[in-house]
């Protein structure tokens, strides 16, 4: 969720096979650089080899470049290694996040083969997304200061996972 | 002379040599020189850039120093589009390693793996052998700092102080009779400015015409650090060290 200068990227900690629940703590935001997170919900297993993936790539480019990867760069990197795997895809779906020039706010989300969908106010993704797009929407207002937007962020995530029996265990909110 | 074993670089001469390697080294011997100096808490390279001129504009932070992975630099001697094709290939090597291993690629691993390539250009292919020296400078939690330095033929091997490029025989043979054990980086820095101004041609030393590069541990988090010293630090280091000559009145 965009808020004044700032963004909040968050999760929740569950990580289940249908019924059963295998982990309360299970990592679903990343870090690319200081300024640029990305959140993987899906596959657990996909998650976490595309991050992997995702960093061979940003380091990559940190070393040829000499700089961070800008937000919006990141995004269509994404997509396109999505995309390589049109007939066999990770079944995984992206939310990116990321500060660009001027500090600006960028967030976009994406189909598991990587279609991109840019918002200006938030992004959501998870078996519990139709809750959350319920609930962003009516607690959302532009130009939020962070600590106004970590309320927001937590109330609406908290609420919508616990409509979802899939989702919950916990949350996990960052603000940068 | 044996010139007809000169050309193909897959045969020996009947003196048991691969000229077209002793070639690559003369090549080498003609650009500019870079040191190694393996201290106590970090690596120091060093290098002299041959091209000063005013109207060079690059974009690259560093001519002579490059940063391989978070954990791993070298310098280089020789030709440099050689050396970007080699630089290229250990990045990528390094990060298919953290992919499959997600850990840090040990810094022999990545040398050998890196003379490994070179040697395939001295045994098939019929292509001629890279003509660049590398010192790579790294560290890892299995042995901490080391210093390698690798040559065209594709050998390599741990150094303590080591050069590479023009005059490195007389640079090599003063860092053997001054480095001692157990040097902090400040005392490596003062040795390798010491070294370099003895054995470089030209007759002012100013912080233009040399890059200097350490790689440490952070004190507070302890991770690698790869820092390229700044022409200010760099200049201040030389006076510090009573090595600038001013430049001849014109």
């Amino acid at each position: 969720m965009v808020g004044k200068n700032c963004f909040a990227i968050a999760s929740d900690r569950r990580l289940g096979v249908q019924l059963q629940t295998i982990a309360t703590d299970f990592q679903r935001v990343f870090k690319i650089h200081d300024k640029l997170y990305i959140g993987l919900s899906g596959l657990g297993t996909d998650a976490q080899t595309l991050y992997q993936r995702l960093v061979f790539r940003h380091k990559l480019y940190q070393l040829r470049e000499e700089r961070d990867m800008k937000p919006e760069t990141f995004a269509s990197l994404v997509s396109a290694i999505l995309y390589e795997k049109r007939f066999g895809p990770y079944f995984c779906q992206p939310v990116i996040a990321g500060l660009g020039e001027d500090n600006k706010p960028f967030i976009c989300t994406m189909d598991c083969i990587g279609a991109k969908e840019l918002a200006k106010d938030f992004v959501v993704s998870g078996t519990a997304s139709e809750s959350l797009y319920g609930a962003c929407e009516s607690m959302y207002k532009p130009n939020m200061e962070p600590e106004e937007l970590f309320e927001t962020v937590s109330q609406a995530l908290m609420s919508s996972v616990d409509r979802d029996c899939l989702s919950g265990w916990g949350g996990y909110v960052l603000i940068v | 002379m044996s010139r007809r074993y000169d050309s193909r670089t897959t045969i020996f001469s009947p003196e048991g040599r691969l000229y077209q390697v002793e070639y690559a080294m003369e090549a080498i011997g003609n650009a500019g020189s870079a040191l190694g100096i393996l201290a106590a808490d970090g690596v120091v390279l060093v290098g002299e850039k041959k091209v000063t001129s005013k109207l060079l504009q690059t974009s690259r932070s560093a001519e002579k120093m490059y940063k391989i992975d978070s954990h791993v630099s070298c310098a280089v001697a020789g030709i440099m589009s050689d050396a970007n094709i080699l630089i290229n290939t250990a990045r990528l090597h390094a990060q298919r390693y953290a992919l499959s291993y997600q850990e840090p690629i040990p810094v022999e691993q990545l040398v050998q793996s890196l003379c490994d390539t070179k040697q395939g250009y001295t045994q098939f292919g019929g292509l001629r052998p890279f003509g660049v020296s590398f010192l790579f400078a790294g560290w890892d939690k299995h042995h901490g700092f080391q210093l390698y330095m690798s040559d065209p033929s594709g050998n390599y091997g741990g150094w303590k102080a080591a050069a590479v490029g023009a005059n490195s025989q007389a640079a090599q043979s003063m860092l053997k009779q001054d480095y001692k054990d157990g040097l902090t980086r400040e005392e490596a820095v003062a040795l390798a400015l010491k070294v370099l101004s003895k054995t470089m041609d030209s007759t002012s030393l100013t912080a233009e015409k040399l890059e200097l590069a350490e790689v440490f541990l952070q004190p507070g988090t302890g991770e690698v650090q790869y820092q390229v010293c700044s022409p200010d630090a760099l200049g201040k280091l030389l006076a510090k060290a009573g090595l600038t000559q001013p430049a001849p009145e014109a």
